[in-house]
């Protein structure tokens, strides 16, 4: 075993199925967010600049975009002579192949690459989420607590806690209890899928698993509960900072609404921890005479002549004269023509709004999504 | 196809930049919001299959060496051929040390052991995004040894004296280069930039060595006019010539215009430049902001007109910015006011100043310097 050494296991395999159009060619990991990243790319980056050195990523689900967008891993300095970035897709083997099965079954497949580079520590890492951090401080909460596995763990409000697997805790933060989606918790911490495990515990639980034939091979409902059945030790570590699971297009659209908030604590422009992700080399971009655009994030190549406010702005954009974008997100490539008025609304990618066309409405709560063929209120 | 290998050569104008050019040679200045002069002619190069470039970098090397550092931006990154960056060897010479052949003799091994048999030169400060296949037919079907690229210009305010004119005869001939003094106000510009063969290339710096009669190739080529087929290319396109603090003021302003913005930016494909993984450019509720190209990772709080904005700009509220230039990083904190300026990288204009050049001549303010009241 190499002392101290990290293998970050990314699992991005998410279908992300509530995103609808969002998801209908992608897997969520690689949904645009936040003007010119995908939602892949905070952990990709986080992992970066936490100098973790190997990286594994694992993928099934509508690959194509995620690993043309991942490619060896250039964008986050992973394209290294020693360790790096790999994909790990599904794979044949004489035992016959098939698909990763739960959460815990992607890393079971892969244990002879985990095992090849013979790491101290595993960390779990899922690529649905958005958030930064260091996870050298959950390390270091590991080490503390001489911990089998830590989890990282999140406050969140009483009232969502049947959205979330909730963790019961004593007073020195050892887990005593997993609860799945409660109605009525008895805490509010809820498990972020981020996991800390020392690699050899995880092996030896991920091998009892799999012989379980009844397990659905899931961190979360199977291995973890099971850990603890056993007695191991497993602590949480309280997370402070931004975190979003997008599970929603409303959810999706308020994220991107979130970086707008001058307060709001995801602080992309923060240089010294950086958000990386593949460069479009696009020119900068041009904001005409006759444009007005407030309380917006635009991004390269976007050629603004109408009026934006609130919104999220991919690259390659083009509002045209009269037009109006408020409280929306438009992804690349989508131009808004002249005339035309986008209200509370999600434009896919390289859609054209034609001339006049009005979706939405300015003053009301519901959320829509555009695509070339149709318009849908969420 | 026939490849070429490119060479980049340093115009020696710095002195025409005043600060700008303090610390970075010409071709390394920045222009457009996120771009160096040199990204053009680089993404050019490689967006018409170039795959061999050599940069003759000149003495200030330092910002080269960042900004092209292994050529990945622009795929030069070869494990053959690629990128070459060539820096001056200040000591071996006893012969001139000025001009450009000096450096090409020093690396005469390298240009007859690269495969391409064609040399296509250029200096970045003239921005042409000459079709480089079109022209390479010329120059072929031609069968020229050298095919010298011009652009007609239409001159009646004089804007473009001092500029080198290329006479041409009736069958396309180059007959001579020369200053443009505005005697017509029709003329032929030289862009700097052409085909010539790399046997022909070779000879020319060799003979100059030897004979010690011409420091610049392009003096070679000249003096050697009647001993080689030399004739021209006309590109019919948009053309940046920059030479001074003024025509590097103009150009960027001209990106305003949207015929030339798409000129410079898109023709023959994007161009590439080193990427900097700047956020979005945030506009937040009193940002003011008309006729301005804005780069990536910007604030904009303030006021912002007719102006070329970098990236990781902040703007200040109630901060004006007006026919400007601002370059990198650089700051206009709240209630300053810049106007008819170029303000270099990190520039920090602190609350409440005002500054303003003219449109002639617009004030520049050097690179990190923090510009406070008195």
């Amino acid at each position: 075993m190499k002392k101290g050494k990290i293998v970050a296991m990314l699992l991005a395999g998410g279908q992300g199925t509530r995103l609808k159009e969002l998801t209908k060619n992608i897997a969520k990991p690689a949904v645009p967010f936040g003007g010119k990243y995908r939602i892949i790319d905070f952990a990709l980056s986080n992992a970066a600049n936490s100098g973790i050195e190997d990286i594994g990523v694992l993928t099934q689900y509508k690959p194509f975009i995620l690993n043309s967008h991942i490619g060896i891993g250039t964008a986050w300095d992973y394209d290294r002579n020693v360790g790096g970035l790999r994909i790990l897709q599904p794979f044949m083997s004489e035992k016959g192949g098939r698909w990763y099965r739960g959460t815990a079954n992607a890393i079971y497949e892969n244990m002879n690459f985990i095992d090849e580079l013979d790491p101290e520590y595993v960390l779990v890492l899922s690529g649905d989420h958005i958030y930064k951090m260091n996870y050298n401080d959950l390390l270091d909460a590991h080490k503390q607590k001489n911990a089998d596995v830590t989890i990282a763990v999140l406050t969140v409000p009483l009232e969502e806690t049947n959205r979330f697997g909730i963790i019961n805790v004593d007073d020195d933060n050892r887990i005593v209890e997993f609860e799945e989606k409660p109605k009525k918790a008895k805490s509010n911490l809820a498990s972020m899928g981020i996991y800390m495990f020392n690699w050899p515990v995880l092996r030896e639980y991920l091998i009892k698993d799999n012989e379980d034939k009844t397990s659905d091979n899931d961190f979360g409902k199977n291995v973890l509960p099971l850990m603890l059945r056993e007695n191991k030790k497993m602590y949480t570590w309280e997370f402070k900072g931004y975190w979003k699971d997008v599970g929603t297009v409303k959810s999706y659209w308020e994220a991107n609404m979130d970086l707008l908030n001058p307060d709001n604590t995801l602080n992309l422009y923060d240089r010294d921890w950086r958000i990386y992700t593949r460069t479009r080399n696009l020119p900068p971009q041009y904001i005409h005479k006759s444009s007005k655009v407030v309380n917006s994030m635009i991004n390269e190549g976007c050629y603004i002549e109408g009026t934006v406010e609130k919104s999220v702005l991919f690259g390659d954009v083009i509002v045209e004269k009269g037009a109006v974008v408020k409280n929306s997100v438009i992804l690349s490539n989508s131009v808004i023509k002249k005339d035309a008025k986008v209200y509370n609304a999600v434009v896919m990618e390289d859609v054209t709004v034609e001339s006049g066309k009005e979706i939405g409405l300015d003053d009301g709560f519901k959320i829509y999504m555009v695509t070339n063929d149709k318009v849908v209120a969420e | 196809m026939v490849r070429s290998l490119g060479i980049i050569s340093t115009a020696n104008i710095e002195n025409n930049f005043g600060v700008l050019c303090k610390h970075r040679p010409v071709y390394m200045l920045p222009y457009g919001g996120r771009y160096r002069l040199i990204d053009f002619s680089l993404s050019n190069m490689v967006n018409h299959g170039i795959r061999t470039v050599a940069v003759y970098t000149g003495e200030k090397i330092r910002s080269t060496m960042d900004h092209l550092g292994d050529g990945k931006p622009w795929d030069l990154n070869r494990r053959i051929n690629g990128l070459y960056i060539v820096p001056p060897i200040t000591q071996d010479y006893t012969i001139s040390r000025y001009g450009d052949i000096p450096h090409f003799f020093s690396t005469l091994e390298f240009i007859e052991q690269v495969k391409e048999k064609v040399i296509l030169i250029n200096e970045p400060n003239i921005i042409a995004k000459v079709d480089l296949d079109d022209a390479m037919e010329h120059f072929l079907e031609t069968d020229a040894d050298i095919t010298l690229f011009y652009k007609r210009i239409h001159d009646p305010l004089g804007n473009y004296i001092n500029c080198e004119k290329i006479s041409i005869s009736e069958d396309g001939d180059m007959i001579n280069i020369g200053l443009n003094l505005g005697t017509e106000i029709d003329f032929n510009m030289y862009l700097r930039m052409g085909y010539i063969k790399k046997e022909v290339f070779v000879k020319l710096v060799k003979e100059s060595i030897e004979k010690g009669d011409a420091d610049y190739i392009q003096e070679a080529i000249i003096k050697n006019r009647h001993k080689y087929k030399i004739n021209t290319y006309e590109f019919k396109g948009h053309v940046e010539n920059i030479r001074n603090l003024k025509t590097y003021y103009d150009a960027n302003m001209n990106l305003l215009k949207r015929s030339i913005s798409n000129a410079v930016f898109q023709e023959n494909g994007v161009v590439l430049t080193k990427s900097k993984d700047e956020p979005s450019t945030i506009y937040t509720d009193s940002a003011q902001v008309q006729n301005s190209l804005i780069a990536n990772g910007c604030i904009i709080e303030g006021k912002v007109e007719n102006s070329i904005i970098f990236r990781g700009v902040r703007v200040g509220k109630n901060a004006i910015v007006r026919n400007s230039v601002v370059m990198q990083k650089s700051e206009i904190l709240e209630n300053a006011s810049v106007v008819n300026s170029i303000l270099d990288k990190q520039v920090i204009i602190t609350e409440g100043v005002r500054i303003a050049g003219t449109r002639s001549i617009p004030y520049v303010v050097e690179k990190n310097q923090i510009i406070g009241r008195d």
